[in-house]
């Protein structure tokens, strides 16, 4: 992201006297590597995809900025490791949402006027919605899901073969 | 000077809540407060993973005892805004009403709460007396008197008759004119009004500058009322925000029971209102599976609340995000706690009305 451009935006809605109402974040598990510039433009079918497990991981944040009943956003679409600037400096509450995304996503936010050095959430996992953790996740789901289904067809198993056992008895 | 770091919780008798602030104190004055949270981050937001659209608005109501019913209609909202419902209007005037229902019951816990901290022991009983009689309104109509389950996507599970819905008006009102006794109280007891009066003042600059919401908000002159979009049918409904200007904790009293009027009459525009007759659909199942995003605002009790719902049309949503009114309002009672005397630090963290449970969602 260009960051003196997403600044200039975002002093833009201080000075137009909009309210911070949220700084929110996706982690975005996609099936392939996204595509940026004139790469995402381009159609071509014999071109390989990279798998999920080798894409890099991406992130969606949205800034929003409320006024009366008006909700307006800022998007922007990061990878891993990326700088996002603190936006501190012209919304005052702004550095709770910003320790927040940076501990519960591993977002690294600069220039932050008040860091809490990691200290706001006390979560058992360590930065919970990073790429590796919600992956982890999903396969758990995943597995009890299939561990579910199976489960009952070996219990449905059971009786009819007992029942063939005895016939044959 | 000498500084002295005093931790404020995370079990204080004011707030039975885990919250913790470093108070950074020089002689009696505090000069900094660092927050921490998160003793009890429940991760209701990651079950989105693993619980399905249909069942998570059960898990959302659960996010707080007290926003128990707006969290589970702002769940709805949201997810009926996805898929394209509008769902029947007397299910709306319904929601409307236990909206308003709630904010009464939330504002007399808080006052009792309040009323506690400062040691008017009475004061608090009386309070918490007549919102027993709101949870028994509750328990009446919806089952349950902190976990109601009501709201569906696409409606309503229950009806309330119109004689039920008259009773109910005359039980509000009879509890509205017996609150004026509390609230001449509150307003004029000399020793409340040395506890409170002029204490944590938030200017209504500095409430604008940390993005105040609610009553909190109110308070300091800001007439900010997520209602006044007109949206869930509100915009039925006349209405002003009730505003106060000293932006002091007796303000933000006052403000809240100046709600508990102002939530008495707005039931009883909505029951005039509302569409007669008790054989009216309350719920329009939708198909499907969600695909799409929304950000939903309510004006919960404490204060605006915002929902954001990514869907990608499977069972499971992507993306499950709320952001209570306490959580908008911790910056705002850290600059409270800034310059004020260790002693008003109670008051002060209760006057904004936080729900530890609600940012812990």
């Amino acid at each position: 992201m260009d960051s003196a451009t997403f600044l200039a935006k975002v002093g833009e809605y201080q000075k137009g006297g909009w309210r911070l109402a949220l700084i929110n974040v996706t982690t975005v598990m996609a099936p392939t590597a996204p595509k940026h510039g004139a790469a995402a433009n381009e159609e071509d079918p014999d071109e390989p995809t990279t798998p999920a497990a080798e894409a890099p991981g991406v992130f969606e944040i949205a800034w929003a900025f409320a006024k009366g009943s008006d909700l307006e956003l800022i998007r922007e679409q990061i990878t891993v490791g990326d700088a996002v600037p603190s936006i501190s400096e012209f919304f005052g509450a702004a550095f709770l949402y910003e320790n927040e995304i940076r501990e519960l996503f591993g977002i690294n936010v600069t220039g932050l006027n008040l860091d809490l050095q990691g200290q706001l959430y006390q979560t058992a996992t360590k930065i919970p919605f990073s790429h590796q953790a919600v992956k982890a996740r999903l396969a758990a789901t995943a597995a009890a899901a299939l561990a579910a289904t199976t489960a009952p067809a070996a219990g449905a198993a059971g009786p009819a073969a007992t029942a063939a056992s005895e016939k044959n008895a | 000077m000498k500084t002295t770091v005093v931790p404020f919780g995370p079990q204080h008798p004011v707030l039975p809540e885990p919250l913790v602030l470093d108070l950074i104190l020089q002689d009696e004055k505090v000069v900094d407060a660092i927050p921490t949270i998160g003793y009890i981050h429940r991760g209701l937001e990651m079950m989105v993973e693993r619980v399905e659209y249909t069942e998570m608005g059960f898990v959302v109501e659960r996010i707080c005892g007290i926003c128990s019913f707006m969290h589970g209609m702002g769940y709805c909202v949201s997810l009926e805004s996805i898929m394209g419902v509008e769902i029947p209007e007397r299910a709306a005037w319904l929601r409307l009403i236990w909206a308003e229902i709630s904010r009464i019951q939330s504002h007399l816990l808080w006052l009792g709460l309040g009323a506690d901290a400062f040691g008017f022991e009475n004061l608090f009983m009386h309070c918490w007396r007549m919102r027993e009689e709101i949870l028994d309104i509750f328990e009446k109509t919806t089952g349950g008197r902190i976990i109601h389950s009501v709201n569906r996507i696409g409606g309503v599970k229950r009806d309330m008759s119109d004689t039920e819905l008259a009773a109910i008006l005359v039980q509000l009102q009879d509890l509205g004119k017996e609150f004026k006794k509390t609230a001449h109280v509150f307003g004029t007891d000399p020793s409340i009004n040395h506890r409170l009066g002029g204490v944590g003042i938030l200017s209504m600059e500095d409430a604008a500058a940390v993005d105040c919401v609610g009553p909190m908000a109110r308070a300091s002159g800001l007439a900010v009322d997520t209602r006044l979009a007109g949206k869930n049918y509100y915009d039925r409904i006349e209405f002003e925000p009730m505003v106060e200007t000293a932006g002091d904790c007796l303000a933000r009293v006052v403000v809240r029971m100046r709600e508990i009027e102002q939530s008495i009459d707005i039931i009883r525009q909505a029951i005039e209102k509302m569409p007669k007759g008790d054989d009216q659909a309350l719920e329009i199942r939708p198909r499907g599976n969600p695909q799409g995003e929304v950000f939903t605002r309510l004006e919960q009790p404490r204060g605006e609340v915002l929902y954001y719902v990514k869907a990608n049309g499977t069972k499971n949503l992507e993306r499950f995000r709320a952001r209570t009114p306490t959580f908008a309002n911790i910056p705002a009672m850290i600059k409270l706690v800034k310059g004020s005397d260790l002693a008003d630090v109670p008051n002060i963290i209760l006057t904004i009305d936080p729900c530890i449970s609600c940012t812990e969602r």
